[in-house]
C-alpha cells in the first residue's frame, strides 16, 4: 500500500532523511518511532506530498507521490504534528470545508461531518468556535479532519498529544477499529501506544532506518542472553529497545 | 471550480466570523459619506451662486457627474489603498504562519484553486464594499428632482474603473502576502506599493516629454480619471487586467515556491 524507497531529504546542510525505505501493507498500523529530530515528521510530510524529496521515491496506492500528487492525495487522510485548524471558525464549518475541498459530494458533506464527529467525540463541541477549544479537543477536531472522505491511507503524526488519559484509550481504540480496511502510520514517542496499537515498528534515528519489524521479532532478537539452561533470556521491553537502538 | 469556490467560501467565513469585514465597510462607508457630503455642500454652493449670477448657460453646466461623482470616484480610489492591504494581508501570510497551508497541500485541490479561491473571495468583499455607496447617487437620484439628474451611464463605469482598479490592487496584495508567513509585513509592504503607485504621479507635474507619460501611465489613479469622467478606453482596461494577471500568476508561483524552500 506504502512503498517507500530510498528516501533521502537534505534542507540546505542538514541531512534530515538518508536513504529511507520501507513498505506498510494494507490493513496494516505501523507504528513509526524515533527520537525528536530523528526525520519522522520529514518523512511523513514527504509521504502526503507537502514537501518534495531529495531522491528516493514514495508509492501510495501504486501512485508515485511526486508524479501523481492528486491520485495520492484522494487516497489520504494527514494528522500533522500541529493540527491545521482554521480557529476562526466553528468546529461543523471547518470540517464541512475539509469534506469539500477532498471532493465529498454536497449531498454527502453533512452526513460524513457528523459521522466523523460521532466518532471522535467532537459531535459534543462541533458547534463551537474552534480557537475556543481546548487543546484536546483540537487534537480530536485535526484527528476528524483526516478522517473525512473515509482515505485509505492514513498518517498520524503524534494523535494523542494533549488528549486526557481517558481520551489517549478512546482514540487508541478508535485507530484498532480503523485497521483492516485502512492503512495507517502513526507517529508517536508514547512507547505503550505502539504496543497497544500497532503490529509493526519502524525505527529511525539520525534520518535512517534501524528497526524494521514486527513487534515480537523485535523482542526475539534483542532478547537477553540465554539462561544456562538453555531457556530464552527475558524479554526486552520496547522502551529498552528503543533506547538501545537510538542511543547507538 | 468546485475546489475554487469551497476556498473562497472559506475565506468568506473567516472575513465575517473576524470583524475584518464589518470594520472595513464601516470605515469604508464614513470615510466616503464624508467625502460625498463635503462634495455635495461644494455643489449646493456653487448652485447658489450661479444662481445669484442669473447665468442659465453657467447652470446648465452644473451637473452631478462632474461636480460630485469625478471627485466622489477619485477619493474611493485613493481609499482603497489604505483598506486593501488590511483585507490581503492574512490571505496567505496566515495560512503559512499556522501551517493550514499543509492541509491545502495535502488535499486534491491545486495551487492555482488556493490562489483564484483567495482571489475571488477579497473581490466579492470589495464588490458588497462599493455596492454599499451606490446609496449616495440613488439618494441623489430621489431627492433632485428638478436637477438634471444622475447619469447612471457614467455612474456606472466609474464603479467599473473602482471595482478595477480595486481588483488591481488586491492581487498586488495577494501576492505580497504569499511572500512572507507575517501578516503585518504584509500589510506594510501591500500598503507601501499602493501609495507608490498613487505618489508616482505627483512628479509628472515637474516632467516632460515621454518620460512624463511613462509615469503617468505607471499611475493607477490616471486610468481610474478616465472612468470617473465616464469614457472607457482600452489602455486602461488592459493596465488593470494585465495587473491582476501578473499579481495572481506571480502568487501561483510564490506558492508552488514555497513547497520547495
Amino acid at each position: 500500500m506504502i512503498e517507500v524507497s530510498h528516501l533521502v531529504k537534505n534542507y540546505r546542510d542538514l541531512k534530515a532523511v538518508q536513504d529511507v525505505s520501507f513498505e506498510v501493507k494494507t490493513g496494516e498500523i505501523l507504528g513509526f518511532l524515533g527520537p525528536n529530530g530523528a526525520g519522522k515528521t520529514t518523512t511523513m510530510r514527504i509521504l502526503t506530498g507537502v514537501i518534495p524529496p531529495t531522491s528516493g521515491s514514495v508509492k501510495v496506492c501504486g501512485f508515485d507521490v511526486f508524479e501523481q500528487p492528486m491520485e495520492v492525495k484522494r487516497r489520504i487522510g494527514y494528522l500533522p504534528e500541529n493540527p491545521p485548524l482554521y480557529t476562526e471558525m466553528t468546529v461543523r464549518d471547518y470540517l464541512g470545508f475539509v469534506a469539500s475541498i477532498k471532493g465529498v459530494g454536497r449531498k454527502a458533506r453533512k452526513a460524513e461531518v457528523e459521522s466523523v464527529a460521532v466518532k471522535t467525540n467532537c459531535d459534543k463541541f462541533i458547534e463551537r468556535v474552534i480557537g475556543n477549544l481546548s487543546k484536546g479537543q483540537r487534537q480530536r477536531v485535526g484527528l476528524a479532519q483526516a478522517l473525512l472522505g473515509d482515505p485509505e491511507v492514513l498518517i498520524l503524526d503524534e494523535p494523542t498529544v494533549g488528549l486526557d488519559p481517558a481520551q489517549i484509550i478512546e482514540v487508541r481504540e478508535l485507530i484498532k477499529s480503523l485497521a483492516g480496511k485502512h492503512t495507517i502510520v502513526l507517529s508517536t514517542h508514547i512507547l505503550p501506544e505502539v504496543t497497544a496499537t500497532c503490529q509493526r515498528v519502524l525505527i529511525i534515528a539520525g534520518g535512517k532506518v534501524v528497526a524494521n519489524d514486527d513487534l515480537s521479532g523485535l523482542r526475539d532478537r534483542y532478547a537477553g542472553a540465554a539462561t544456562a539452561d538453555g531457556r530464552p533470556g527475558p524479554a526486552p521491553s520496547l522502551e529498552e529497545i528503543f533506547l538501545k537502538l537510538t542511543s547507538a | 471550480m468546485r475546489n475554487t469556490i469551497a476556498i473562497a467560501r472559506k475565506e468568506l467565513n473567516i472575513y465575517f466570523a473576524t470583524p475584518i469585514a464589518y470594520v472595513m465597510f464601516t470605515l469604508f462607508v464614513v470615510i466616503s459619506s464624508f467625502f460625498f457630503l463635503s462634495l455635495l455642500s461644494q455643489y449646493e454652493y456653487v448652485s447658489l451662486q450661479y444662481m445669484r449670477m442669473n447665468n442659465p448657460e453657467l447652470m446648465n453646466r452644473l451637473n452631478f457627474q462632474d461636480m460630485i461623482f469625478r471627485g466622489l470616484f477619485g477619493n474611493l480610489g485613493v481609499i482603497l489603498i489604505f483598506i486593501v492591504p488590511f483585507l490581503t494581508m492574512r490571505l496567505v501570510a496566515e495560512e503559512k504562519r499556522t501551517k493550514t497551508i499543509e492541509l491545502l497541500y495535502t488535499t486534491p485541490i491545486t495551487p492555482l484553486e488556493i490562489v483564484l479561491g483567495k482571489y475571488f473571495a477579497c473581490l466579492s468583499i470589495l464588490a458588497v464594499a462599493l455596492g454599499l455607496t451606490l446609496l449616495y447617487p440613488a439618494l441623489l437620484q430621489i431627492l433632485a428632482k428638478d436637477a438634471a439628474g444622475v447619469e447612471w451611464r457614467s455612474v456606472a463605469l466609474g464603479y467599473l474603473g473602482l471595482f478595477l482598479i480595486g481588483a488591481a490592487y488586491i492581487a498586488v496584495g495577494l501576492f505580497i502576502s504569499a511572500l512572507t508567513d507575517s501578516q503585518v509585513v504584509a500589510a506594510l509592504i501591500t500598503f507601501v506599493v499602493l501609495l507608490m503607485s498613487w505618489i508616482v504621479g505627483w512628479s509628472a507635474a515637474r516632467l516632460e516629454g515621454w518620460f512624463r507619460e511613462f509615469v503617468l501611465y505607471l499611475t493607477a489613479v490616471t486610468h481610474l480619471e478616465s472612468f470617473s469622467r465616464g469614457v472607457v478606453e482600452p489602455k486602461d482596461i488592459v493596465y488593470f487586467l494585465s495587473i491582476v494577471l501578473f499579481g495572481l500568476f506571480a502568487t501561483h508561483r510564490a506558492v508552488e515556491a514555497h513547497r520547495w524552500s
